[in-house]
């Protein structure tokens, strides 16, 4: 195991851009699912509604697990894996902060811009659907991490599998 | 009454079972919620899944899993499959990585989501 602080946590966390975030239901049952994630003053934050599974799995059981790698490197097969206890935070400073650094990074950046103007049309579809609030209020999880350790993703993951 | 969804009919999105782009079971043991990388193999239309075998000492025959496989960083390139479904031993399948622990998941739950599509339907809830 290694302490979250470790550069070559921070490094993979610099880079990665879909958290893979695993929860336990009230029931104890489980649930994983990919969000956004901010990575900022020793903790990380993805952003969702509070009406999502993974946001009532954490006011249920705050126990989180949580896998990175650099999509933008698919031949780096390193998977970061990080255990933590998460809350779900809706106060509206936080929210707006991560709004902010969320757009910054996924939208505002070249690869972002381009992907959102080639769908331009659905952009207002897509502003219904945020401010419809169906799927409840705008949240944050804030995951304070415990411990990090460095898996090694199956070779090839999908593409080794030959059947005889 | 109309509402706006992301969801699509699993398979529209069966490409992703087909190439894998990355692929992970969540399950849940003692120390809470567990989530491993895994292999996935789709044959038919059963889910096979491959996972290091020292990494697979917590899961049990029936135990509940969930197989997510996604794709995508920009928003619009978002899609995955979502697998709920319990952990069946397998058997009579040749070939296979040898130094993998692989299961079937049976299925209980499927959804998929590509935010590509995201569109207006009619809600029938």
């Amino acid at each position: 195991m290694m302490k979250p602080d470790d550069p070559a946590v921070v490094g993979i966390l610099r880079r990665a851009m879909v958290a893979r975030i695993a929860t336990v239901s009230r029931n104890g049952r489980p649930h994983v699912n990919p969000l956004y994630f901010i990575s900022g003053n020793g903790k990380m934050y993805l952003g969702t509604t509070d009406r999502t599974l993974a946001a009532l799995n954490v006011k249920a059981n705050p126990r989180v697990t949580i896998m990175f790698n650099i999509e933008s490197e698919p031949n780096d097969r390193r998977v970061l894996r990080i255990r933590g206890g998460a809350i779900v935070r809706t106060d509206s400073k936080l929210c707006r902060w991560y709004v902010v650094r969320d757009l910054r990074k996924y939208i505002f950046s070249r690869r972002g811009f381009v992907n959102a103007l080639a769908h331009a049309r659905l952009l207002p579809l897509v502003r219904r659907f945020v401010s419809s609030g169906e799927k409840g209020q705008e949240c944050v999880l804030e995951v304070r991490p415990e411990e990090a350790e460095f898996l090694t993703a199956p070779p090839g993951v999908g593409r080794h599998l030959n059947l005889s | 009454m109309k509402r706006i969804t992301l969801n699509v009919d699993p398979v529209e999105a069966r490409d992703l079972l087909e190439r894998v782009p990355r692929a992970c079971v969540a399950f849940v043991s003692d120390e809470g919620p567990q989530v491993e990388p895994v292999s996935v193999l789709f044959k038919d239309d059963r889910y096979l899944v491959g996972m290091p075998s020292s990494a697979a000492s917590h899961l049990t025959v029936d135990e509940e899993v969930v197989l997510l496989v996604d794709d995508g960083v920009q928003f619009f390139d978002l899609r995955a499959i979502y697998v709920r479904g319990h952990v069946q031993p397998l058997s009579g399948m040749e070939g296979l990585r040898g130094d993998f622990f692989w299961f079937e998941v049976q299925p209980t739950r499927t959804v998929a989501w590509d935010y590509a599509r995201i569109r207006e339907v009619d809600d029938e809830t």
